[in-house]
């Protein structure tokens, strides 16, 4: 492994068996169970359940803190991670911008969703503030904002992995010199649209569940959250952190098998297995395995088996802390993280309660109960949906050791990763496949169509900018699609104009990695699931719809349908959901060398979204209304703002090499946040001052940089940030750059950006004339265009800058 | 029973989205899940679904699930033996 190691310097966690690490640790030493009935809300179907809800005031413990209970779970304990790693709160004493955020996710704000939506339903008063806090990435923007960090702030939805899938981003973000500091965890609140899902699969255990038993029948669903503080080492010694273990292996992969349940032999488990016990240094053995143990009959035995496959006959000690605190979903790696890094400053392991009788089957008895260890190396699994797996590997903290001596002369600032664009996919309101949106662009822009939308009183049509149907020709069976959402089928689509069978041919399954931005993910299938328990007091539950409403079936389905097999992930980060999928593909082929990254973004319209930017004013209600002139000084073909939009791309990347074809190159790319929600004042200069840095990591010269496309959406206040940017930025480099922008084509919606990489890749490849992206005639006509600046802004306060290059 | 069966097998197409495929292609007395129409665990569960919502038996258990969903017959001699009176369901 190159590049500078992490270590753990902080922990905070939060679960049904107490709130933090002290009371949590204290539970499970004294074996005391965290079960019980759920009281958060009603469930008329699973009353009888055990669940583990926390009990403590959440919103009280959070200070007030506006947000989901989710938010408020995840901020409870990264304050107390931040804590103890002997932060403040803002951080000081690290440069904010090298302080990250890592945050898995799955529920986000569904609990406060299902209330709006039961309201809306059963014909009570409209309430909408809770959908303020609906979307997944609201914990690490959040933690974010509390803590000052303004480096990289992502969000992952890879299901029952995502939390561990946020340890390894994390970690990956400081190896590769981006960040010095980063909060990485997760956190899930319950939800009745998790309890009836796992519900509707059957996967629900009434009794409790009790992992690697021979009577097990399913899972306990929990609740929680945990963040770690993880720091390059020579960054925590240079600060004099205490260093509490370190993170020394990780790794990732996918089955491509099903949608939710795991591969039977567990062999992709098997492979991220191998993949973080060969990352160790040295041949030391593991000491403890943190199993996933869900108690599901399937994956305990996969689970069993993987662990057999890669550690051999005979096992170190292993168990399943499930049963504690229940399957906190997405917290539940960085849950079992925290306690990884407390049996290693313990010297002790927790038993695996609810284990009774041995399965014959599974030839793994776990450690029945709490007991004093020497431990240095412990290893701890998580799987989620779609199969995927992540293993991580935590060591004893040695004695201090001389920074100089840890690594040789690695640089802290972010390396240059140019890597070559193969092939581009894409669905659009505009066209479908790559050729036909080029073409399309010079036309002006897209015509909306009305959709309409029934939650609304009086019900309205909302204009808006819709792919259309998606021929079922793009798909090689067009059988399977029976059971895809919309989203999935455009993200397939997308990926099928790409992955041609020659192509795929050049591709080895488990070297190809795939992510996938989204920012609402399967959105109608989610709410037909939640209506429908509300309609039918939880009756009759839909499995599909659940399976489709996790964020990351969309990536799941295209590896399946492909077989990719390498990292699997689902960034959801608002309006740079796509550049967080962006980022991970460019992390892949520079870390690990893989074949191809393939890297996409979809979301598809819904009348539930519409009906939300339609009450707070995201959309003109006519289409031809003027508004005032916006600071970009462009006005969209139809006058003011953009209306809501879709659309799904798909981009094929490699490392470059020399001669072979591709359409561009991705220079650079950095992602960041910013002290600004829209409305603000924004610091611009600041801002320039940061896209300036990220066009100097990427080494191009501001004289080089052609076209800046930005995502104005007509929309003042943030066209005006966006105007203000680009202006600071041309006092301060003294040349004028034409800028420009691309949601004539597309709409507003969450991954536009992923059009507008198209867009820049159309520009540089000579394709697309810049005269259709720029206001007027601001472009010289013949005017080379070689270089272009993405700049992407959400008014949450996320942003990103990719650069392109012909 | 000849008409529960053949309604089974139109809420089977229904319910799953089986493209092009009749009633008549359904065999009574085969396997339904595992072979021949494809169909697999998650359909399955959208079986229990279909189950609840139109003749209200509830089904917690995947061995109860297994077992029931031998063929069409043996569906269909399950939801006899086992159906409750649901208000939104169909009678026949």
């Amino acid at each position: 492994m190159s590049g500078r190691n992490p270590v753990i310097t902080g922990r905070g966690i939060i679960t049904a068996a107490g709130c933090g690490i002290a009371q949590v640790w204290e539970a499970i030493r004294g074996e005391h169970v965290g079960l019980g009935r759920l009281s958060l809300f009603s469930s008329p179907r699973f009353a009888a359940h055990a669940v583990g809800e926390v009990r403590a005031d959440v919103a009280g413990l959070a200070g007030g803190l506006r947000g989901s209970r989710s938010d408020q779970l995840g901020w409870v304990a990264a304050r107390e991670a931040l804590i103890d790693a002997g932060l403040s709160t803002p951080i000081q004493g690290v440069r904010a911008e090298r302080v990250g955020v890592v945050m898995g996710a799955t529920v986000g704000g569904m609990l406060g969703t299902e209330a709006v939506l039961a309201g809306w339903l059963k014909g009570r008063r409209k309430r909408w503030a809770p959908l303020r806090h609906h979307e997944c990435s609201g914990t690490a923007e959040v933690c974010a904002t509390l803590s000052g960090a303004l480096g990289p702030c992502l969000t992952l939805s890879t299901a029952c992995s995502a939390g561990a899938m946020a340890i390894v981003t994390g970690a990956e973000l400081i190896e590769n010199g981006d960040v010095d500091l980063v909060m990485v965890g997760a956190a899930d609140s319950l939800s009745r649209l998790t309890l009836n899902g796992f519900g509707s699969l059957l996967l629900l255990d009434p009794d409790g569940c009790r992992p690697f038993d021979h009577r097990r029948a399913g899972i306990s669903l929990g609740e929680g959250a945990a963040v770690l503080i993880l720091e390059a080492a020579e960054t925590a010694w240079a600060r004099g952190a205490r260093i509490l273990a370190k993170l020394e292996g990780w790794s990732a992969s996918c089955d491509a098998h099903h949608a939710t349940a795991p591969h039977p032999e567990g062999l992709g488990a098997a492979r991220a297995l191998r993949g973080a016990v060969d990352g160790i240094h040295g041949a030391e053995p593991i000491d403890f395995i943190s199993a996933h143990g869900t108690g599901t009959r399937d994956n305990d035995a996969m689970e069993a088996r993987a662990l057999h496959r890669v550690l051999g006959e005979t096992l170190p000690p292993v168990a399943s802390v499930k049963r504690f605190f229940g399957h906190t979903l997405a917290a539940s790696g960085a849950i079992k993280a925290v306690l990884c890094v407390q049996s290693l400053i313990r010297q002790a392991t927790p038993g695996n309660p609810g284990f009774q009788v041995a399965d014959p089957e599974l030839n793994l008895e776990p450690a029945r109960s709490f007991e004093p260890r020497a431990i240095t190396r412990v290893l701890s699994n998580s799987f989620g949906f779609g199969g995927n797996n992540v293993a991580l590997v935590f060591s004893k903290a040695g004695p201090p050791t001389d920074p100089g001596k840890m690594t040789s002369g690695v640089s802290t600032k972010p390396r240059r990763q140019p890597m070559a664009i193969l092939a581009l996919g894409v669905i659009s309101p505009v066209g479908h496949g790559m050729d036909a949106v080029w073409g399309a662009l010079g036309g002006g822009g897209a015509s909306s169509t009305e959709i309409e939308v029934p939650l609304l009183s009086p019900p309205m049509r909302v204009p808006a900018l819709a792919c259309g149907e998606i021929d079922a020709g793009c798909f090689p069976d067009p059988t399977r699609r029976r059971r895809w959402s919309r989203i999935q089928q455009m993200i397939l689509a997308a990926t099928y104009q790409v992955a041609t069978p020659e192509f795929r041919r050049s591709w080895t399954p488990e070297r190809t990695s795939l992510s996938v931005g989204t920012g609402l993910g399967a959105l109608n299938d989610t709410m037909a699931f939640v209506e429908n328990l509300i309609a039918n007091d939880e009756r009759a539950p839909r499995p599909t719809f659940f399976t489709n409403s996790v964020h990351n079936s969309l990536a799941s389905q295209v590896a399946i349908e492909l077989g990719i097999m390498g990292p699997n992930v689902t960034t959801v980060q608002r309006e740079v959901s796509f550049e967080a999928a962006l980022g991970h593909g460019i992390r892949r082929l520079a870390r690990c060398g893989n074949d191809v990254a393939l890297v996409g973004a979809a979301d598809e319209l819904s009348p539930h979204a519409l009906a939300v930017g339609a009450r707070w004013g995201w959309w003109d209600k006519a289409t031809s209304a003027p508004r005032a002139r916006n600071g970009l000084g462009l006005r969209p073909p139809w006058g003011g703002r953009m209306p809501a939009g879709e659309g799904a791309v798909m981009v094929a990347l490699a490392s470059p090499s020399p001669g072979a074809a591709r359409l561009a190159s991705v220079e650079g790319l950095r992602l960041g946040r910013m002290p600004w929600k829209s409305g603000e004042r924004l610091d611009a200069e600041a801002e320039a001052r940061w896209v300036e840095e990220a066009l100097e990591s990427a080494e191009i010269a501001p004289g080089d940089v052609d076209l800046w496309l930005t995502g104005a959406n007509g929309w003042d206040p943030m066209d005006s940030a966006y105007a203000s940017v680009h202006e600071a930025w041309t006092r301060r480099v003294g040349r004028s750059t034409p800028k420009g922008r691309y949601k004539q084509g597309c709409g507003e919606f969450h991954t536009a950006s992923g059009f507008g990489f198209m867009v820049a890749t159309g520009l540089v490849a000579g394709r697309v004339d810049p005269a259709c992206c720029v206001a007027g005639d601001a472009w010289e006509s013949g005017r080379p265009c070689r270089t272009v600046v993405l700049h992407t802004m959400s008014s949450w306060g996320c942003k990103g800058v990719t650069c392109l290059r012909t | 029973m000849d008409n529960l069966i053949h309604e089974i097998k139109t809420k089977i197409i229904a319910g799953f989205s089986l493209e092009k495929v009749t009633p008549q292609d359904i065999q009574t007395d085969a396997p339904l899940f595992g072979a021949g129409l494809g169909l697999d665990s998650i359909d399955a569960l959208e079986l229990v679904s279909i189950l609840e919502r139109d003749y209200g038996i509830v089904i917690q258990e995947r061995g109860v699930a297994d077992k029931a969903f031998a063929s069409v017959r043996a569906l269909a001699q399950f939801i006899v033996a086992n159906r409750q009176p649901c208000p939104g369901g169909t009678q026949s």
